[in-house]
């Protein structure tokens, strides 16, 4: 292996990682906030990959320009389920857990099917010439770094910034901590539990709205798209520490560049197993994931 | 001072309980006698089949009750013990001219030792951080099947076309051998169930549940427990791979291993009730007659309005009875008991 | 949106079901089951089959004296005294099992008189299995596993090309360029794990060895992969004289747009059909891979020598917004087939069908297809499917090979680097 191959997927690894991050960092938020797992992640992904594309073909603006659509059309949907359905399921008195996982179970199934009713089963992709950033691509020294991607890991980053600015400066950011740490006593202090998990799965949903966004760009959508993702998602969730957001950016990128090295070193139909392993080492570590109280 | 407590009402109501556990087995019996009628009044083949794998997921269901339900051990990874047997019985059968019975033990015996092994690993880890894990373990599966050249890889393996026959195990258009093998298999799992809700490992189970100072003083023993646990659930599971392979007589990585199959198997204890007795087989009798029929009738629009079905069911179902349906019975008698 | 009729429909499919009793024949119809996928990754082959076979049902049963087709002049069945055709859909959801379990529905409650379908390989096999032991004609439309016809099954059928014969012309056209003093020389595989991925590679494979070609990449990546950048990596540093795919839409699709991404530019892309003749592959990223070459069942240029083959296609754009390619075309094909062999069987029952169709004999003049005719062999396979190859230039997909049916000179390698 040369230098350059091996720059090249350190840099792939990286970029995919970033977004890898992205699409679990809502997931781990949620988790931490009310111990849910949410099985519909991936079709809250989904539903902002339809959106960025309803935007450009029916609006005519450019995918990055549909961004900020979909993240509030997905806080609406995060806010929707979790008023609509999680919060049922919370008040459930016996196994609470399976009730949650299958009625999030139950809502991503139900989202694909209106999905494949309403925008039928047809693979789409954001129109080229409406694609300002689209398989538009940089040379570094023999390394190519794929505009979407790069630009789209800026955004990641960026995002993770944001995040961490929010929890930590933010009153709503004290009130998610707060509730994530004993959401019985916040009524004490007059923070409406409710409020604040509807919020939760708002910002959780926006999200992996926003990873959805930017994958739009570059890759083809269809109702049933988002499964691999979710897979690598929860791995990347548990892999981290569920709840923990540094953990969740830690991981994804740890699973981004795992995978791109057992792709090269292994046949590549078993680069996920580069994946499973690296996070079943971990665990057999550390039970909790990298970062992981819960 | 927490086993006093547990045990003084357990004395008095042994009598009570011994009366319960005598109605159920008789309301089994019915239940079998009703299964092995069913099938001669509906002659239908469809329907036919819709009763092999109402049977078929009642029996895993039961079998995965017993460590995701009694021990609490929430398993979204059970298609790899179901395509262990599946792959066992097939691959022993094609390539060594096996037949199936014996293939069937085989693959359990092999599950329930990839069950002893990752048990003894896996149980340490908390609630999803378990869960994850054994989705991850299955899906690891998969992916080497996959590329197991060997055993067929993505081609999977086609069984032989033979003639009906007991001793193959396999019939072409009768239904009846397989719906009675199924009958039998979901069985053997409600009594296996039985025996242990009313064994030591039952009690010691639902003592955790109950009292967290009993899971301390009784550690090593529910760790013991569980470890048996794990190894009958997936035993079973692999004979219901087994008999899968045997009824459709083709299989390939994607048709015994996804993960569809996982949580198959999790939603009829789940909808029924989750760490009963009758909540597998109750919710096996609702969940795959409406999943079989919505996808046959449904399904052929291509529009997704089986899945908007499907995905309604089961969110309505887990958010009205948490519990599970057969709650709707019991309450019904908690006064008396 | 769906209608209110197809609603009411599947409404009413299920209140039948449910009450118990067969519903009794009309005698002015005949039933033929239908087993795609409808719901899942695939639906949208599903739903486009379904178009294909919707055109195939307009010229059997209404008169369509412009056709050069059977029963494209008369209404319905003249055979059976004009009944009509109607097709009865059932998803498969790719699953075998549940394949298995859907044709013994149709056979049985439906009282289907033949089944086609199915797409997934892997649902063929229980399929036609399943119509074995009923004996059903099951017609093949469009699996490609070429294991499918050596299972010694009498009541299997398959007018189209399997891998085997699919792959043969994809290396006598790279002899053929070889003799034409082009630099052929080093190939490179990239396949999917699935059954069609596997079976396309392992001839592809053999073939290599047997005429000389070096293999210089061999990749099976996992098909539908959240990325392709390793694998894509790979075959730029491997840089062959040409590029083997066999890939369904999404990862082809996927590859294309990896390949941009990672500035590989493939000297010449020759691929196994699937995705890369599909119109959502043209449309998404066919610029991008200007003058690749596929195989294919099926060439719109052939509308040049038959009118027909124009009209037909006409009538299917006019229903789905998109041209006849590699799947629709066979699919359209296969129920036209069966209907010939229902309508020369004068009956509905399965071992006379069977025997229609064992005996058919139809010239390739009188189908859509490049085929030079339709006649089966003792393993149901028709061994006169002679696939071609085209390229896809300007927008338009041409025929380049073989000699005999090309409309255009291929233009090689397909980028200058």
């Amino acid at each position: 292996m040369t230098a350059q191959i091996f720059l090249q997927i350190v840099a792939s690894g990286l970029l995919m990682g970033l977004i890898y991050a992205l699409i679990a960092v809502g997931l781990s938020l949620i988790f931490g906030l009310m111990d849910v797992v949410n099985f519909a992640h991936g079709e809250f992904m989904m539903l902002a990959m339809y959106a960025v594309f309803g935007a450009v073909v029916i609006i005519g603006i450019d995918p990055l320009m549909a961004m900020p659509l979909a993240v509030a059309a997905l806080f609406v949907v995060g806010a929707t389920a979790y008023l609509g359905v999680v919060q049922h399921a919370m008040r459930a008195k016996a196994n609470i857990g399976m009730v949650q996982i299958f009625a999030t179970f139950g809502l991503a199934v139900l989202i694909r099917g209106v999905s494949q009713f309403l925008f039928t089963s047809d693979y789409r992709n954001v129109p080229a010439e409406r694609n300002l950033l689209g398989g538009k691509t940089i040379e570094l020294g023999g390394v190519f770094l794929p505009l979407p991607q790069l630009v789209g890991a800026g955004i990641s980053v960026l995002a993770f910034v944001g995040l961490w600015l929010l929890i930590t400066r933010t009153d709503f950011g004290k009130a998610l901590e707060a509730t994530r740490e004993d959401a019985g006593a916040v009524a004490l202090v007059g923070i409406d539990k409710n409020r604040v998990f509807t919020l939760g799965w708002g910002l959780g949903a926006s999200l992996v709205g926003l990873a959805g966004a930017i994958l739009a760009i570059f890759y083809y959508i269809h109702p049933d798209v988002a499964a691999p993702f979710a897979l690598i998602a929860y791995v990347t969730v548990a892999l981290g520490g569920f709840g923990s957001v540094f953990g969740a950016l830690v991981a994804g990128i740890m699973v981004g560049l795992a995978e791109a090295l057992t792709a090269t070193i292994l046949p590549p139909a078993l680069k996920s197993v580069g994946i499973y392993a690296l996070y079943l080492g971990v665990l057999f570590i550390r039970p909790k994931g990298l970062f992981g109280s819960l | 001072m927490a086993s006093q407590a547990l045990s003084a009402p357990l004395a008095a109501t042994t009598a009570a309980h011994d009366g319960r556990r005598r109605r159920e087995l008789i309301a089994f019996a019915i239940l079998l006698a009703a299964f092995a009628v069913l099938p001669h009044l509906v002659k239908d083949v469809y329907a036919q089949n819709v009763i092999v794998l109402t049977l078929m997921y009642a029996a895993l269901s039961q079998s995965w009750n017993i460590l995701g339900g009694y021990c609490g051990q929430i398993s979204l990874g059970h298609a790899l013990y179901f395509g262990t047997g599946a792959y066992a019985t097939s691959l022993l059968y094609t390539k060594f001219g096996v037949i199936p019975w014996f293939g069937m033990i085989v693959g359990g015996v092999i599950a329930a030792a990839i069950a002893l092994v990752l048990g003894y690993q896996l149980f340490r880890l908390a609630g999803h951080y378990f869960a994850i894990a054994t989705i991850v373990i299955a899906e690891a599966g998969l992916l080497l099947v996959h590329n197991w050249d060997w055993a067929g890889a993505a081609t999977g393996i086609q069984w032989p076309f033979v003639p009906d026959s007991w001793l193959t195990f396999q019939f072409g258009r009768d239904k009846l051998p397989y719906i009675y093998f199924a009958l039998g298999l979901f069985a053997a799992t409600w009594l296996v169930t039985f025996a242990i809700e009313g064994s030591r490992w039952g009690y010691w189970w639902r003592a955790v549940k109950d009292n967290a100072d009993a899971a301390e003083s009784l550690g090593v023993k529910i760790f013991k427990s569980k470890m048996a646990a794990a190894a009958v659930s997936a035993f079973f599971t692999a004979v219901g791979g087994a008999f899968y392979a045997c009824f459709v007589q083709y299989i390939d990585p994607d048709s015994v291993m996804a993960f569809k199959f996982s949580l198959l198997m999790a939603l009829p204890a789940v909808l029924g009730g989750i760490g009963t007795l009758w909540g597998p087989v109750v919710g096996a009798v609702i969940l795959i007659p409406l999943m079989e029929t919505t996808s046959s009738y449904l399904g052929g629009t291509g529009r997704g309005i089986d899945l908007i079905v499907y995905g309604l069911l089961v969110m309505v179902v887990a958010l009205a009875r948490p519990e599970g349906i057969v709650s709707l019975f019991s309450r019904r008698k908690a006064p008396k008991a | 949106m769906l209608s209110r009729r197809e609603f009411a429909g599947g409404a009413a499919a299920l209140a039948t079901a449910l009450s118990t009793g067969a519903r009794a024949q009309a005698p002015q119809e005949v039933k033929i089951g239908a087993l795609y996928p409808l719901s899942g990754a695939s639906a949208q082959i599903g739903n486009d089959a379904k178009t294909a076979f919707e055109t195939a049902v307009d010229i059997i049963n209404n008169a369509h004296p412009e056709l050069d087709l059977p029963l494209g002049k008369e209404p319905g069945l003249p055979g059976l005294g004009g009944a009509k055709i109607r097709v009865i859909y059932a998803d498969h959801q790719g699953d075998p099992q549940k394949g298995r379990a859907e044709a013994e529905r149709l056979i049985t409650q439906e009282k289907v008189t033949a089944l086609v379908g199915t797409y997934q390989s892997a649902v063929a096999a229980t399929v036609s299995q399943t119509a074995e032991r009923y004996g059903v004609p099951f017609l093949s439309a469009d699996n490609s596993s070429p294991s499918l016809h050596r299972r010694g099954l009498k009541y299997f059928f398959r007018a189209a090309a399997h891998d085997e014969m699919f792959s043969a012309i994809m290396f006598d056209f790279l002899d053929s360029l070889k003799k034409k003093g082009q630099k052929v020389e080093t190939l490179a595989l990239f396949y999917e794990d699935t059954i069609f991925g596997t079976d396309s590679s392992n001839v592809q494979r053999k073939l290599a060895g047997e005429r000389g070609y070096k293999l210089v990449a061999d990749i099976k990546y996992r098909a539908n992969s959240p990325s392709l950048t390793a694998e894509v990596q790979q075959l730029k540093a491997a840089n062959a004289d040409v590029l083997l795919p066999s890939s369904y839409t999404t990862d082809s699709i996927l590859l294309v747009k990896t390949m941009g991404e990672l500035g590989y530019k493939p000297k010449a892309i020759l691929a196994q059909a699937a995705g890369f003749s599909e119109q959502t592959f043209v449309d998404a990223v066919g610029k991008q891979v200007e003058n690749y070459i596929t195989r294919g069942s099926f060439s719109l240029d052939l509308a040049r020598k038959r009118p027909t083959v124009g009209k037909v296609n006409e009538m299917f754009k006019a229903k789905s917004g998109r041209d006849l390619n590699d799947n629709t075309a066979r699919e359209f094909m296969a129920l036209l087939l069966l209907a010939e062999a229902i309508d020369r069987a004068k009956s509905t029952d399965g071992a006379k069908i069977r025997e229609a169709l064992a005996t058919t004999n139809i010239p390739g003049e009188k189908t859509i297809m490049p085929w030079k005719k339709v006649g089966y062999a003792e393993t149901g396979q028709n061994n006169d499917a002679d696939p071609v190859l085209l390229q896809y230039t300007g927008g338009k997909f041409l025929t380049i090979f073989p000699e005999q049916a090309a409309v255009a000179e291929a233009v090689w390698p397909m980028s200058k680097s």
